[in-house]
């Protein structure tokens, strides 16, 4: 009971592999996690590496499907501001930080 | 409150252009040859001879017989009493007024360069003019080699100064070269600098004490840019600051304290702290009651008193960043202790005042009193004499 | 009055607003906290961050102006928001250019202490096995001015430097020579104890402006239990060193550190005080080292952790109070933290470094002439794990020892922006990478985040602070003045 394996199953079509093995990293304190691919569902499961009840349990499966989500946001916010990181960055290391006059 | 410019009641000067500058002299032994240039003010009945012009104020009129025959002359009402050696005045024949222009007793000389302006604050003292007053310039070009050279500083306003571009510059030029030792302070709103060759030939200048006053009113670029009535405002104004202490030029950021710049103080002293720590002065001003805030008084209004506290936070948070600041224009019994060791005597003498209840204040000699147009038009309901 | 425009003329239509590069990551059960391109942070609750995200925010909410100013979104027209935050960017990183700053020159190992979490003295009159030789002094200090920083802070340390002191005037008249044509900012420091001070060695550090740091555990009683000596009398001496020192070389030339051992975590006010009292201005609430605890249990480190937590935050709490109360006292950590949260600048805080400070900000030169990519790293060795050795001053080149492979891998492999977790963490600006630390405790200049108790010490205090700052408005202004500070 104390260390039985969870499973979560993501739809491929709303969720990324991605995103679901950044948030699985975070919690690698707290779970050996495999993943598999049945149809298009992706199945985490995840396997407490140490006696865990199962209110505690419950908790951090919850949490850990709030991080999924989390994850998905960091990578929207990666692919929506690479453009503009790189324009701030470049004007960051080069000699004049000016702009060219108009 | 001093009268600066205004009617006269007579000229007489048949062979002078429509509008002349005379600069001021009440020396009887001045050398002839210099007298050519300078018109003498009357005092008694002992008038030299071979001056320029005569300036007669009213109540000395009977002395107009004893002026030198043939001489120019204008006839002043009491108001202009102030005059004195070294002030420089513009009589216009047509209009038949007078303008000072520099007062030499004064620490507050302030030379206007335009009535134009890009912008058109809410609560602008100096509302602007769309007509072409590029005779202005031809005038301070004339004024600058006339103000003496002991003047310890003078300041350039508008209008917004800048929109004549080099020419405004040549200005600047020539006052370092005819004042090399008096210091300059131009008001602008710092948006011609967002180009870098504007700022280049600014900063060729190299003048050794030169300081521009750039107003900020809200870290929201959409608040600053209502308030200043001008789209993209903000914008350009942080690019024109940014350009300038590239090139290591004196930047002074100004915020006028009002309701619509107090609900976000803190936050642009915040702003101010995190990206402009590099700016050599911040002045935060109280509101003059005068132009178009008259005008706009139901959005503007705030008793000072109903934000010291918001200001001593503000200050605070600009001192912790290591900023020099200081905070003009208010009374000293409407500010927090802590605000002392920034506060300034600022407003400038020609208009500055005090109200009746002030005469019983001990602390009357530490404090920066009211603009005339506050006395005039409207002041704190708090101000109490401290006993 | 007709001729003014309302202010939602100014307002953004016929637009929408964009993101501007941002990290997140959760405050508390109600709050996020984001950080920006150039380390500033933001809380908002929940439910805003999707808004956010999806730019469902309207120009008119309170939170977007909030957003806009604070550079985490922009509007098309925004050219000087760009500006600035590459500008806060490139001050930020600005410190690196000038690479190594702090060079320590281990003179000795005798001391005439024996801490028992000291990992390096040697009780000993052996001088000629453990004192650094003029030969290596030589070349330490061509070392030392290889590196291209303005400024150059050398710090003796030992074992006790002042049973060496010949060799120390020897470097400090040295290094001013060199220094006459070279023109750098020179300083220096000495780690000791206080307790053999002379008025011979008072003299020199007076005349060429030597500052003294030394160790300060606590109340008498606990700082000798740390500190054992012959006579048992370590903090009498220390407070009779500190007396003479501050009278020959003035108040402000003494600074304390403390360790922090078990026997302080239930301490931390009554070692303020003692701090306090003998009139220090700041205290460094040092982690637990981790060595020697390398052999215990993880659980046992995590309830460490946990202790020294609440040993943190009741001192942090305790110093905020005096502050309040118009007395002013840092805490160094935490002002160093602040720094970065607060300001663009960076402190250059070996441990809080990214790229890691070894080699970099500090370099150790060890008595038997190695050298040490930082002071940790000379410890691990003394452990047995030469794994930050980076070579040796008499047989080594500058570039032999500066671009050595232990160094560079180390570096590389650490860098936060690449490593998982830390390049996505909110709390990164303010963190470090740290390589030996986890090298030491898990094996790799890596591991893997969520199981280190550097990062969840840390992580636990960026989060302490950013609560603090939101929820109390004073604690922000005190904590404003010693970002400004350091």
């Amino acid at each position: 009971m104390a260390r039985e394996s969870s499973v979560l199953i993501f739809d491929e079509h709303f969720y990324s592999i991605d995103a679901i093995q950044k948030a699985a990293y975070r919690f690698i304190h707290l779970y050996a996690v495999d993943f598999a691919h049945k149809d298009s569902k992706i199945e985490c499961i995840l396997t407490p590496t140490q006696e865990i009840s199962a209110e505690g349990n419950e908790h951090y499966l919850n949490e850990f499907k709030k991080e999924v989500l989390d994850q998905h946001l960091r990578i929207k916010i990666k692919n929506e501001t690479e453009e503009v990181r790189n324009l701030i960055l470049g004007i960051a290391f080069s000699n004049s930080g000016l702009l060219a006059d108009e | 409150m001093l009268k600066l410019g205004g009617k006269v009641i007579e000229i007489q000067s048949p062979g002078a252009p429509n509008s002349s500058l005379y600069s001021i002299s009440t020396n009887k032994e001045l050398p002839r040859i210099l007298r050519a240039t300078k018109a003498f003010l009357v005092s008694d009945a002992e008038i030299p001879e071979g001056f320029k012009h005569y300036i007669v104020l009213d109540h000395l009129k009977n002395l107009i017989n004893n002026l030198p025959s043939n001489a120019e002359y204008t006839l002043l009402s009491e108001d202009y009493s102030y005059i004195s050696n070294d002030d420089v005045i513009r009589i216009s024949k047509e209009k038949s007024a007078i303008r000072v222009l520099y007062r030499a007793n004064s620490p507050n000389n302030g030379i206007l360069i335009t009535e134009q302006c890009n912008h058109y604050c809410l609560m602008c003292s100096q509302p602007p003019k769309a007509i072409d007053d590029s005779w202005l310039l031809a005038e301070t070009s004339a004024l600058i080699p006339m103000i003496p050279r002991y003047t310890r500083e003078i300041c350039f306003t508008g209008g917004e100064p800048t929109l004549f571009g080099e020419r405004f510059l040549d200005i600047l030029r020539l006052t370092k070269s005819y004042l090399p030792e008096t210091g300059i302070h131009i008001l602008s709103n710092g948006r011609s600098f967002k180009s870098e060759a504007f700022t280049k030939s600014y900063a060729s200048i190299e003048h050794p004490d030169m300081m521009i006053g750039i107003p900020l009113y809200s870290d929201d670029p959409a608040q600053h840019d209502y308030i200043v009535q001008a789209k993209g405002a903000f914008d350009e104004t942080i690019l024109g600051i940014l350009n300038l202490k590239k090139l290591n030029q004196k930047v002074e950021v100004r915020v006028v304290l009002h309701k619509q710049s107090i609900g976000r103080l803190k936050e642009l002293c915040e702003f101010i702290g995190r990206n402009l720590l590099f700016v050599d002065h911040v002045a935060l001003m109280g509101l003059e009651m005068t132009g178009f805030t008259r005008a706009n008084l139901n959005e503007l209004w705030i008793d000072p008193y109903a934000y010291k506290d918001v200001l001593s936070d503000s200050v605070q948070i600009l001192a912790r960043y290591g900023m020099n600041v200081s905070v003009y224009n208010h009374q000293l019994c409407l500010v927090n202790a802590d605000v002392l060791p920034y506060y300034k005597k600022s407003i400038s003498d020609w208009k500055n005042e005090f109200i009746e209840d002030c005469n019983s204040c001990k602390r009357l000699s530490e404090c920066g009193g009211l603009f005339s147009s506050g006395v005039q038009n409207g002041y704190s309901k708090n101000i109490t004499p401290f006993c | 009055m007709s001729k003014f425009s309302e202010k939602k003329e100014y307002l953004l239509n016929n637009a929408t607003y964009k993101l501007l590069p941002f990290k997140f990551d959760r405050l508390n059960s109600q709050k996020y906290v984001l950080t920006n391109l150039s380390g500033e942070f933001t809380v908002i609750e929940n439910h805003e961050l999707e808004k956010i995200v999806n730019q469902k925010l309207s120009p008119e909410d309170s939170i977007y102006s909030h957003l806009r100013s604070r550079h985490f979104i922009y509007e098309p027209a925004d050219k000087a928001a760009i500006q600035l935050l590459a500008l806060k960017a490139r001050t930020k990183l600005s410190r690196l250019a000038n690479f190594t700053n702090l060079h320590i020159f281990v003179v000795t190992l005798r001391c005439d202490h024996s801490c028992p979490y000291c990992q390096v003295s040697r009780q000993s009159e052996d001088k000629a096995a453990f004192d650094m030789t003029k030969n290596m002094a030589d070349r330490g200090l061509d070392l030392v001015f290889r590196s291209p920083s303005p400024a150059l802070k050398i710090e003796f340390q030992g074992g006790e430097p002042l049973l060496n002191f010949e060799l120390v005037k020897y470097i400090v008249l040295e290094a001013k020579k060199r220094n006459e044509k070279l023109n750098r900012d020179l300083a220096f420091v000495i780690a000791t104890t206080l307790s053999l001070l002379t008025d011979e060695i008072l003299e020199f550090c007076k005349v060429h402006n030597i500052f003294l740091s030394s160790s300060l555990d606590g109340t008498e009683e606990l700082h000798n239990i740390n500190r054992p000596r012959a006579g048992k009398n370590s903090h009498q001496r220390f407070v009779e060193g500190l007396s003479k020192a501050r009278l020959a070389l003035g108040f402000d030339s003494v600074s304390a550190l403390m360790t922090t051992t078990e026997q302080s975590l239930p301490q931390v006010k009554s070692i303020i005080d003692e701090y306090l009292r003998l009139g220090f201005t700041g205290i460094f609430l040092r982690p637990l080292s981790p060595y020697g605890f390398a052999i215990k249990t993880k659980k046992y480190r995590a309830y460490n952790t946990e202790r020294w937590l609440d040993f943190y935050k009741e001192g942090l709490a305790y110093i905020i109070e005096l502050n309040k109360s118009g007395i002013r006292f840092t805490e160094q950590y935490t002002s160093l933290i602040l720094t970065k949260m607060l300001t663009s600048n960076d402190p250059g805080f070996v441990d809080l470094m990214n790229p890691a400070g070894i080699g970099i900000a500090a370099v150790v030169i060890n008595y038997d002439g190695g050298v040490y990519a930082s002071d940790e790293s000379r410890m691990l060795a003394e452990m047995g794990d030469d794994s930050f050795r980076i070579g040796h001053i008499e047989y080594n080149t500058y570039e032999e020892i500066m671009l050595s492979d232990k160094l560079l891998d180390a570096l590389e492999n650490s860098f936060t922006l690449s490593v998982p977790m830390c390049s996505d963490c909110a709390f990164e600006p303010y963190c470090g990478a740290e390589p030996v630390y986890h090298h030491a405790v898990y094996g790799d200049a890596v591991a893997r985040k969520p199981e280190s108790e550097f990062c969840k010490r840390n992580m636990a205090i960026f989060k302490h602070l950013i609560e603090l700052m939101h929820s109390d408005a004073e604690a922000k202004q005190i904590f404003l003045g010693w970002a400004n500070r350091c």
